[in-house]
């Protein structure tokens, strides 16, 4: 009777509850292109810059309710797809050389409103567009610079504030003015940056000196950045 | 008389197999030979019994088609009530043979039980060795996964390195000249049909060479093998300090067995079924193949060998392996058995342990390989970004997206082909990091051709920070001194006796 017993635990032990060998539904290795899930694709594509939760990584906080409130879908879409040009942001795309493909790249998309999006952020305020909407001046954005910036970035490269210098020639280059529109806008709560509001002592940028300011940025960048010796010409194509 | 006993008696005055087997399970064996270190024989038999029972199974539902064979597994795995288990018993029943086969080698070795008469004994041991790793690996290309794929396409490209005749073997093994429907075919015929009938064959003569022959005796330094003496001393030692082998020795077997089995279910249920992994398609290249645990350790090997030396290797030392097996009855067949006083024996199976324990651990972790992607999806710790200027994190940003990461960790994630990152700044100055990140060595690529000189700046700005606090970065001395225009600065370190310097 008790052998019975037994059989009859273990049989119900191996049917009926979960033995930690059994397979979960679904393969165990799916397809790549069938890999849906946000938490994966976000922690296999993007987290090496972005930082494991969207935030306090090396580029972009992505888990920043500012920055998901002023961009919308289809420039996500865009970045994501095809890299941002004159940046280290690289395509993603099947179509750029990438592995995801346009539904994967959309459960990006709206994983990231999902999970880190708050609809209200902006009530009542008109943030600036994340596009400029004209050329913008760099004279007027000099000024700009010496009122927001330089208090914690320096007047010049040589003289770095406190937050370190983004005057630099090798910075400059690594940069386009949409990544200084958006850090300027958006600012990054994770490491101190502050957004558009709270740049400028006493009152928040307009979308003008934002545009001047970003386009005297990028005006910075010397002509052979990263040169370590600034007052040599650099090799002729022909003779490297 | 009962029922039972006249059918038995009307099919034994027939059968007549009473005698034969009475003689076999009660045939007087040394008492010796009764140890816990005489189980691995049985208990491989045992295995090869439950893979033959668990593969009859799976052989009811598994279809031998390139189109259905992964799918079926998943049926297997989902949807057939404790069909999953049933998977999972005959992979790690699989493990467990190889493994107790292989100590049943090494235990055969250590006794000197290969020795005269059991020459023959040992050199079937042999092949029923080899044909077990041949069970093994067809069995893995069964699963029909990416494991098997690529399994077999190195599998095709060592035999295709055979001289002269490779083309044709390759044609042989594979069906054609692409893995294809026709290799699973080919694999299902020899995991199904021609390797365990030999298998069986072959496991049938070593047991009767064994009864007849009789169990090894406990090896004792000193007493010596030989051809005139030793049947004469064998029938001595087994009849005057001898038992019968049932009971006296085969209760252990009998436990042993019984444990073994018990291991190879608490295994099954605790970690499951192989794979099947992703589906056997060449397009898909994201994946990291993997053989199964006895194909481990030539994973390693091969992946550490000098490419001018693959092909030599591969051809010349399998065959020179089993020619030293094969031969080894021949040349070490009679005298001493005991391992107190066979050292070399003794060193070779620790050498050997050693190796294989080392090489299987390797590849676990493929320290050769380059983890492709870490760069996009291996975070970089958050203390070795904080405080960084604006140029330091873009150059956190360059070392991912350049995909340094792959090859070099930092905080303990990404690869191990180079070395981990962490406190690079300790050993390189700013100018030695230039020089490795443009012009590679030591096993690095050079990349001065793919970083433009910000790209370079900003990524050397990075590694520089990487220092623990309390250890200053690398400084290069003579900077200073070119800087002060070539007069060293005044040294701090008082100068002791005799030390004056003379202006």
């Amino acid at each position: 009777m008790r052998r019975f017993g037994l059989v009859l635990l273990a049989t119900t032990a191996l049917s009926g509850c979960h033995m930690p060998g059994q397979p979960q539904p679904g393969p165990e290795v799916p397809r790549p292109e069938a890999v849906m899930s946000f938490a994966q694709l976000y922690g296999e594509n993007c987290s090496g810059c972005h930082g494991a939760d969207g935030r306090n990584g090396s580029a972009m906080e992505l888990a920043n309710p500012l920055y998901l409130a002023i961009i919308d879908d289809a420039a996500l879409r865009n970045i994501i797809t095809n890299g941002e040009k004159g940046t280290l942001m690289p395509g993603f795309g099947n179509a750029a050389g990438g592995n995801l493909t346009d539904e994967q790249v959309n459960a990006l998309v709206s994983g990231m409103r999902a999970k880190w999006a708050k609809p209200n952020v902006l009530s009542g305020m008109t943030a600036p567009a994340w596009k400029a909407s004209h050329p913008g001046d760099a004279t007027r954005g000099a000024a700009v610079y010496a009122q927001a910036c330089a208090r914690c970035h320096g007047n010049t490269p040589q003289k770095p504030g406190p937050a370190g210098s983004i005057l630099d020639g090798s910075f400059l280059a690594l940069v386009n003015d949409q990544t200084i529109r958006t850090i300027v806008i958006a600012g990054r709560d994770d490491i101190g940056q502050p957004d558009w509001r709270n740049v400028m002592p006493g009152r928040a940028l307009t979308d003008a000196e934002i545009t001047d300011l970003s386009v005297w940025l990028i005006a910075q960048t010397p002509p052979h950045p990263g040169h370590p010796y600034p007052g040599t010409q650099p090799l002729a194509p022909h003779t490297r | 008389m009962p029922w039972y006993r006249r059918t038995y008696d009307w099919l034994e005055r027939r059968l007549q197999l009473e005698g034969p087997i009475k003689d076999a399970v009660l045939h007087p064996v040394p008492k010796s030979t009764a140890s816990w270190w005489y189980v691995f024989g049985s208990a491989s038999a045992v295995l090869l019994v439950l893979q033959v029972v668990t593969g009859i199974l799976l052989a009811l539902v598994y279809s031998p088609s390139a189109s259905h064979a992964w799918n079926i597994l998943q049926v297997l795995n989902q949807q057939v009530p404790l069909g999953w288990f049933l998977r999972a018993m005959h992979g790690w029943g699989s493990n467990f043979m190889v493994a107790v086969v292989v100590i049943h080698m090494a235990q055969v070795f250590l006794f000197g039980a290969y020795k005269f008469p059991r020459e023959l004994t040992w050199i079937i041991g042999v092949f029923l060795l080899l044909l077990t790793l041949g069970m093994a690996f067809t069995g893995q290309v069964l699963r029909f996964d990416q494991d098997a794929y690529w399994g077999l396409a190195i599998g095709a490209s060592i035999l295709g390195r055979v001289p002269w005749i490779g083309g044709q073997l390759v044609h042989l093994m594979l069906g054609g000249p692409i893995i294809n429907g026709a290799t699973l075919t080919r694999f299902f015929a020899l995991h199904v049909f021609i390797l365990p009938g030999t298998l069986l064959v072959l496991t049938v003569l070593h047991v009767w060479m064994v009864v007849k022959l009789g169990i090894n005796e406990w090896p004792m330094p000193g007493r010596l093998v030989r051809r005139e003496t030793y049947i004469q001393e064998y029938n001595e030692l087994a009849h005057k300090d001898g038992l019968p082998f049932f009971p006296g020795a085969a209760w252990k077997d009998a436990y042993f067995a019984a444990a073994i089995l018990l291991a190879v279910a608490i295994c099954a249920a605790i970690f499951g079924p192989y794979g099947p992994t992703g589906t056997p398609d060449p397009t898909v290249i994201n994946t990291v193949p993997r053989p199964d645990p006895p194909f481990l350790w030539i994973y390693t090997v091969l992946s550490y060998l000098p490419p001018e030396m693959e092909t030599p290797f591969l051809l010349i030392v399998p065959p020179i392996a089993i020619a030293v097996l094969l031969g080894l009855p021949f040349v070490a067949g009679v005298g001493e058995k005991s391992w107190w006083r066979r050292p070399v024996a003794v060193f070779t199976v620790m050498f050997l342990a050693v190796c294989w324990a080392s090489f299987t651990h390797l590849a676990t972790s493929t320290p050769w390989s380059p983890k492709m992607n870490a760069w996009s999806g291996s975070p970089i710790p958050t203390a070795f970004l904080e405080h960084r200027t604006p140029l330091e994190r873009q150059g956190a940003n360059v070392f991912q997206e350049k995909q340094c990461r792959n090859c070099h960790s930092i905080g303990g994630s990404g690869g191990e082909r180079g070395p981990a990152l962490d406190d690079v700044a300790t050993r390189l100055t700013e100018d030695q990091l230039i020089r490795q990140v443009l012009l590679g060595g030591g096993n690095m690529p050079a990349y001065g051709s793919t970083l433009s000189p910000p790209e370079t700046t900003a990524l050397v700005r990075f590694l520089n920070t990487l220092h623990p606090n309390y250890q200053p970065a690398a400084s290069d001395a003579s900077r200073a001194v070119a800087e002060q225009g070539g007069v060293p600065p005044a040294s701090t370190v008082e100068p002791g006796n005799g030390q004056h310097k003379t202006q």
